[in-house]
């Protein structure tokens, strides 16, 4: 290395280090704040790892991204993948998502594989965090979801365990009813519980053999400690259900066990849509899927978000699981198209899961707010459009993913052996 | 060619007497009408803006500015919207895995032995799937109905017009070619090797094609031998006995049935065209194709078309090496003499087929392509029309054509563009103002008694 070079690399070293300490402004861009106000074109700056100030006029930065005649949101927060506990749907063995074992308390966390390729390909798609959901269980309500920050961090930055998930509906071979009754079963045995009786895991295996429960089901000492958070410390559950009566069903079960109850499908939500209203229950639905799909979905629409909007029901979206994620905004495009607000379903995006699902300070657009942030080339409800910058916790991310590398090696240098090219 | 084919149609059809399952499709009633200063996608890479377009006596009869018509022409003023050729899918399962997906009408793969050439997907299709009438709100004219991928020869795929009836015969698109479903990679391996019987490797698969065209070279061989001999020799002797498989495979190997493949990886792509070349007929379509790109200039030698997602992968492992330029690296290789098609092999995505080409074009310029949005309007248009063997009649908005058309309300390529009315051989089969819309049976008072399903 001679003298110029290191005067150029020491500089780099120092360099980068004052930026990570200055301030970075977004200037003149069209913003969607997450919080269903309408746009306006704005300046944010970025200190550190959070949103220090959004304003419409001048703000100074250190570093300053001129951003004329684009649009800023946050980044989206899916509600509903496998990223990072699954590699390749097909192979079992790239699989972290399912347990025999576990019924209730099954948890993901300690799978999650921030080296996984379905990260950075999130991310350059604008996904900035995400709630990792287990594979149904045996049990009707169990197994437990947690929340990751995807900045490829090989120490996990997320949220453990913080929401439980379940299924309700036609599965073949039993009766709804049945599986009813489980649920009003489990959570009566939890509802029954004093925290003082819980101590350890001895104490817990004498309850489980004591309660009628152990007649009907196997269950561990983490199935009961899950369940015992679920009605004590008012855990987030995501059930799976689709059909009308099954919607109203669960609503009774929330009011009696006053549970922090979201929907997931809910394809025939436009039936129940004003009880729903009224119980303020929080759903997560598919905007582009409207294919009767099973005789529980019979009338699945491709309005039903625009009618749930319109009663002032909180909605998120989901999509194919982790992979295919990405076409999560080609569905809020489709709910627009079909009536939703454009800023309805930027929330749905950003701020409700933040809302619903309490993950801190993000999914907005707002001073104090963590620095989750796209800049989109185009409308990010084009299906179309990518994201032109992407930051996680303030810092501007690389968005380069295996897709680029792959699309490079073969548009690019294309007179070497491909085994040869970058 | 196309008179070769027919030719060797007629002969064939000859020895088996008369061809069965005919197309009975009658259109609606027949409507003249203008389209007035609309913004067109012609299919053939032409953009034209603020044009009429003329629809008589089922066809297209006019193209241009300012045209003139006669009292009994309906006008429909087209000011700001956009008008392409009907979408046509190539790669569907409606009616073979309908809606709702229950297993008393899961129809789509012979899974019984890894060679059914001698199945037809038009015997499983159920008339009554609801989901017809949602291609049709997505501007959908025409699609391509295949066997599944279980095996390594699945059986014929058919092409209908996308007006439910309530026989399959009504429904089939006149004089379109019969097609044969074949499938690589991992499908067939996992279907059979389940169950320790052959095939259970990649290996495996190519020997089962090959011994199939074996065979049906030989077959070829005893029906060219009984057809060239004199009709008093034929009266001597006796034709040999019909095979269901081999029909199928000879009509293959004559040229008339056109081979779709289900084939994700690019050395068995390139595998797929050696056993093509050996057996000297021809593949049409490698469809999904995830890696087409890395061997997009051979696909683009031998003319065969890509029918591809934009941006579906990751479910298993021969589809992990998705990128977003799969498209336009086919569409754009060897200077652009390739041929591209954007693909559904789903009831959501046959929906949008503009959005998905969208994508693939978005991508595809991101990755330095100059592709314009008439050319990839080609994706879902003119290119499938082509590849199902129905390009002659439909698949562009060319003066003689059928008049399967969509009107929307914006430019096709975004998202936000709904589909205003279709018309399938100049008669309106959709119109959103009026709330014109077929329904099948299976719609009919299943929710609420006095209602079709998603009626409010």
């Amino acid at each position: 290395m001679n003298f110029s070079k290191k005067v150029i690399f020491i500089f780099l070293i120092f360099f980068n280090g004052v930026i990570n300490s200055e301030s970075t402004l977004i200037q003149n861009v069209t913003i969607y704040d997450g919080k269903n106000n309408d746009a306006f074109i704005g300046n944010v700056l970025i200190e550190d790892n959070k949103i220090s100030r959004v304003s419409t006029s001048n703000l100074r930065g250190d570093l300053v991204i001129d951003a004329t005649g684009k649009i800023l949101t946050p980044g989206i927060i899916p509600t509903d993948t496998d990223i990072g506990i699954v590699e390749i749907g097909a192979l079992s063995v790239t699989r972290d998502d399912s347990s025999d074992l576990y019924q209730i308390g099954f948890s993901i966390y300690d799978a999650f594989n921030p080296n996984s390729v379905l990260i950075p390909w999130n991310r350059s798609n604008g996904i900035t965090s995400t709630l990792t959901l287990p594979q149904n269980t045996d049990s009707p309500i169990g197994g437990l979801g947690s929340f990751f920050v995807l900045d490829s961090n090989i120490k996990i930055s997320g949220s453990k365990d913080i929401v439980m998930i379940g299924r309700v509906g036609g599965s073949g071979g039993k009766s709804r009813a049945e599986t009813f009754s489980i649920i009003e079963d489990l959570l009566e045995f939890a509802s029954s519980l004093g925290s003082r009786d819980m101590e350890t895991y001895k104490e817990i295996a004498e309850l489980i053999d004591d309660s009628p429960i152990a007649e009907t089901m196997e269950l561990h000492p983490r199935d009961l400690q899950a369940l015992y958070k679920l009605v004590n410390d008012d855990l987030p559950l995501i059930i799976d259900a689709n059909r009308a009566s099954d919607l109203l069903k669960l609503i009774e079960i929330k009011r009696k066990y006053d549970l922090n109850l979201i929907i997931m499908g809910a394809q025939e939500a436009g039936l129940v849509a004003n009880q729903i209203a009224e119980n303020d229950i929080p759903l997560i639905i598919n905007p582009i899927n409207n294919i009767p799909e099973s005789f529980d979905e019979l009338a699945a629409n491709i309005e039903l978000a625009a009618k749930l909007e319109k009663l002032g029901i909180t909605i998120m979206f989901n999509a194919p699981r982790s992979h295919n994620f990405h076409l999560v905004r080609q569905g809020a495009g489709v709910a627009v198209a079909n009536g939703m607000s454009y800023a309805g379903a930027i929330k749905a995006l950003t701020l409700s899961p933040v809302e619903v699902f309490n993950l801190g300070d993000r999914g907005q657009i707002a001073q104090g707010k963590i620095a989750d942030l796209i800049i989109w080339d185009a409308d990010p409800l084009e299906p179309s459009s990518m994201p032109e910058k992407v930051f996680i916790n303030g810092k501007d991310v690389d968005l380069t993913s295996r897709m680029t590398r792959l699309t490079d090696r073969y548009t690019k240098n294309k007179e070497k052996p491909n085994g040869y090219r970058n | 060619m196309a008179k070769l084919i027919k030719y060797y149609f007629l002969i064939f059809a000859c020895f088996i007497q008369a061809e069965p399952f005919q197309s009975t499709y009658e259109p609606l009633p027949s409507e003249n009408i203008l389209i007035r200063n609309a913004n067109i996608y012609d299919g053939e890479g032409n953009e034209f803006i603020e044009t009429d377009l003329l629809i008589q006596n089922r066809k297209i009869v006019a193209i241009g500015k300012d045209l003139p018509s006669t009292n009994d022409f309906k006008v429909i003023e087209a000011s700001d919207k956009w008008v392409t050729p009907g979408i046509i899918d190539i790669h569907s399962h409606m009616g073979v895995y309908p809606a709702p997906g229950v297993s008393t009408s899961s129809d789509g793969n012979e899974a019984t032995s890894p060679v059914t050439a001698d199945v037809w997907a038009e015997h499983s299709i159920w008339v009554q799937d609801p989901q017809y009438a949602l291609a049709l709100k997505g501007g959908v004219t025409a699609f391509h109905i295949l066997p599944g991928s279980a095996n390594l020869i699945g059986g014929r795929g058919v092409t209908v017009k996308n007006l439910q009836r309530n026989t399959i015969n009504s429904m089939k698109f006149p004089d379109a070619p019969h097609s044969l479903k074949m499938a690589c990679g991992e499908n067939p391996k996992r279907v059979y090797g389940n169950r320790q019987q052959a095939p259970s490797t990649r290996m495996g698969n190519a020997a089962g094609y090959r011994k199939s065209w074996i065979q049906a070279e030989a077959y070829l061989n005893r029906l060219n031998e009984y057809e060239s001999k004199s009709d008093d020799a034929k009266e001597m002797g006796y034709a040999p006995q019909r095979d269901l498989e081999m029909e199928t495979l000879a009509g293959v190997l004559r040229g008339e049935i056109l081979v779709h493949n289900h084939c994700y990886r690019a050395e068995e792509m390139a595998t797929m065209i050696n056993i093509a070349n050996e057996f000297n007929y021809k593949i049409t379509a490698f469809h999904h194709g995830v890696e087409a790109y890395k061997i997009a200039d051979l696909l683009a030698e031998n003319n065969i078309c890509g029918a591809l997602w934009a941006d579906w992968w990751g479910f298993k492992h021969e589809a992990y090496d998705m990128v977003q330029a799969n498209i336009a690296i086919v569409d754009q290789a060897l200077g652009g003499k390739g041929c591209a098609i954007v693909h559904s092999d789903d009831a959501i995505g046959i929906q949008h087929l503009n959005q998905e080409a969208s994508k693939a074009l978005s991508a595809g310029l991101r990755a330095g392509f100059d592709i314009t949005k008439a050319r990839a309007m080609n994706w879902i248009t003119s290119n499938p029309a082509k590849a199902a063997g129905i390009y002659e009649q439909t698949g562009s908005l060319v003066v003689g054509k059928n008049a399967d058309v969509v009107i929307w309300s914006k430019n096709p390529f975004s998202v936000y563009a709904l589909v205003e009315k279709v018309f399938i051989d100049g008669a309106t089969a959709y119109d959103k103002e009026s709330d014109f819309q077929p329904a099948s049976d299976f719609d009919v008072g299943i929710i609420s008694p006095n209602k079709n399903r998603i009626k409010e």
